[in-house]
């Protein structure tokens, strides 16, 4: 798995890449988790580079909404793929945090 | 006429694309499994795997997870051996997938993706191991 972090006016990309399992999700949760507390608060996750997402990678994202939203920013999710979008809705993930189809919608949807 | 596949590989999260590889490998192109299927095969076993490693050999030293593979024109049989501490399928919590994110439990979707996954779920402790075996049927059951 691999990650790239971006900042922008107002909201931070990352973009990850590969799969995310018990072995890589942790290291995605300390990425978030270091954004976070250096006050980027407003991410966006984009999954479409995903290939794979087990439910550690589902607990990894669930942790970072909550704590982005307890430092009074958001998580939000771009996702393509079909099985990640599958692993989402079963675990009800969209009735919490938006979930849109492309980077560029996610990025948007905290303004320009 | 059906096809069987086995791989062993160590009890490490370092395996557990290995083995979503090797159902990927032998499940690709078969005649009625499609890519949705192939990634609910591969996500019951990774989670299932993720169980073994991380709670069923906790505190032993990491032994092996056997993975069988059958395929069918009927049905997709996964069985998977390990030799750690058994579990009890029937007492893990059934997560709240319609919490509101305050009183969201990170825990227990593992065990829930792979019962949503798969059809049927049978767990077995035996002198040979602890056995879960997990199936996805092709097709309609009939008169299931």
């Amino acid at each position: 798995m691999k990650t790239e972090v971006r900042h922008e006016i107002n909201r931070t990309i990352v973009e990850v890449h590969g799969s995310l399992d018990a072995l890589t999700a942790p290291e995605l949760a300390n990425t978030l988790v270091n954004q976070i507390a250096e006050g980027h608060v407003n991410l966006v996750v984009d999954l479409i580079g995903v290939e794979f997402m087990s439910s550690a990678g589902l607990r990894t994202l669930l942790g970072a909404v909550k704590e982005s939203r307890s430092h009074g920013g958001d998580l939000r999710i771009a996702s393509t793929n079909p099985g990640i979008d599958k692993v989402l809705k079963m675990s009800g993930f969209h009735n919490i945090a938006k979930v849109f189809p492309s980077q560029a919608e996610a990025a948007s949807s905290f303004g320009s | 006429m059906a096809s069987t596949h086995r791989i062993t590989r160590a009890a490490y999260l370092e395996s557990l694309n290995e083995f979503r590889e090797f159902i990927k490998e032998h499940c690709a192109g078969v005649s009625g499994i499609n890519e949705e299927i192939i990634y609910d095969i591969q996500l019951a076993v990774d989670e299932a795997c993720t169980n073994i490693i991380s709670h069923g050999y906790a505190d032993l030293d990491p032994g092996s997870i056997i993975l069988d593979l059958e395929v069918d024109s009927a049905k997709l049989t996964v069985s998977l051996t390990d030799f750690g501490h058994s579990f009890e399928p029937s007492s893990a919590p059934i997560p709240d997938v319609d919490a509101p994110i305050e009183q969201r439990e990170l825990e227990g979707f593992g065990l829930f993706f792979i019962q949503q996954s798969m059809d049927d779920m049978d767990y077995q402790v035996t002198e040979d191991g602890n056995k879960l075996t997990l199936i996805r049927y092709l097709r309609k059951k009939v008169g299931g």
